[in-house]
């Protein structure tokens, strides 16, 4: 495990959450991964692609469709309440001028659903789909 | 015929277990956990060096029993200069990782003696993106800059700034020798994150550093109050 790219860290975690879910519930295989990305985390989607195709090599990830839903930055402020969307660079409530402000949004890496595929309900079907996808 | 399955959960949902783990035991310890984050070379270890000395010079009755667990990507070097000054040390080496993991700390405190400690630092992989992104489980992070690395830093890693409870700047005995702007850093920082603590300090002169202990002597009182 040697992330070069702060996406790969990103990435590795996302896998690890999948797959051990995976494995609690038994799915055969995952379809689509709805990942809500806050823009704190200067996430670049492409790299972020790329990263999951490497690091679902082999799992019952590959070839899942990973959506990127971009979520926004979103301001509150502690004072007056008053909630703005705003840019990373100024976290001063642009109403009351305050600075016990918070985000309310924008820092998120949250797996929102997942899209899965189960083994058939007789063991014989299951033993098919293992055959048929010549990884296990 | 595939079907959906609702997560609604952090991609760091295991690592977010040891943290709490890391945060309950110390909790109830009343140690408080400091992580430092920082570029390599913006003076990391030479601050912790330089705080651990300024703390043996205070009255015993002030003095903080520390600790410190160092994350490198590879060599022992920064846990050794630690021990030098009779502190209790651990090296975490990542072997590639550019960030310390919950995990990781949660085993590195079974080597601690925590019984006899008052502050205990991680000094995490230096890198100003990956760490910010990992909760160790600790009470604040702080970032530590130097002003040779210019003054743009907050606002290129706005995540890291936006999360601390405090920035250091170091090395300001350079400031006359490299354009840095400490308008322009303090401006973004004051943007980023308005309730930031802020110090200046010199490690090798040692300026500013019993600005940053009294920080320090506040919030471990605050969490032990608590």
């Amino acid at each position: 495990m040697r992330p070069l790219v702060h996406e790969l860290s990103l990435v590795e975690a996302l896998c690890k959450e999948l797959l051990q879910q995976g494995q609690e519930q038994g799915w055969a295989r995952v379809t689509r991964i709805a990942l809500r990305v806050g823009e704190m985390r200067q996430v670049v989607p492409d790299v972020l692609l790329f990263c999951f195709d490497v690091a679902s090599k082999g799992t019952i990830l590959e070839g899942a469709v990973l959506d990127i839903v971009p979520v926004p930055l979103l301001w509150t402020c502690r004072e007056c309440g008053n909630v703005w969307p705003g840019d990373a660079a100024c976290a001063l409530c642009p109403n009351c001028g305050a600075v016990r402000t918070e985000l309310q949004e924008g820092t998120e890496l949250e797996i929102d659903f997942v899209e899965v595929e189960d083994f058939g309900e007789s063991p014989e079907e299951a033993t098919k789909e293992c055959r048929s996808c010549q990884d296990w | 015929m595939p079907r959906l399955v609702n997560i609604r959960r952090s991609v760091f949902e295991e690592d977010r277990r040891n943290a709490e783990a890391v945060r309950e035991e110390l909790g109830r310890r009343g140690v408080l956990l400091v992580n430092l984050i920082g570029s390599p070379g913006a003076g990391k270890t030479t601050l912790l060096e330089a705080t651990l000395r300024k703390n043996t010079e205070r009255p015993e009755t002030r003095r903080f029993r520390c600790a410190v667990i160092e994350g490198d990507v590879a060599t022992s070097r920064d846990a050794e200069r630690i021990a030098a000054l009779g502190v209790p040390s651990v090296q975490i080496n990542t072997e590639g990782g550019c960030h310390l993991e919950a995990h990781l700390v949660r085993k590195a405190l079974g080597a601690l003696p925590l019984g006899e400690v008052d502050l205990l630092f991680v000094e995490n992989v230096g890198n100003l993106v990956c760490p910010a992104e990992f909760d160790l489980g600790e009470d604040f992070k702080v970032a530590v800059s130097s002003v040779p690395e210019g003054d743009d830093k907050p606002l290129k890693y706005p995540h890291l700034f936006h999360l601390v409870r405090a920035v250091i700047l170091t090395k300001t005995d350079l400031a006359p020798y490299v354009r840095f702007s400490p308008e322009r850093f303090w401006g973004d920082v004051e943007n980023l994150n308005p309730s930031a603590r802020r110090f200046l300090v010199d490690s090798i002169q040692g300026d500013g550093l019993e600005e940053w202990l009294s920080g320090l002597d506040e919030w471990l009182e605050e969490k032990r109050r608590r």
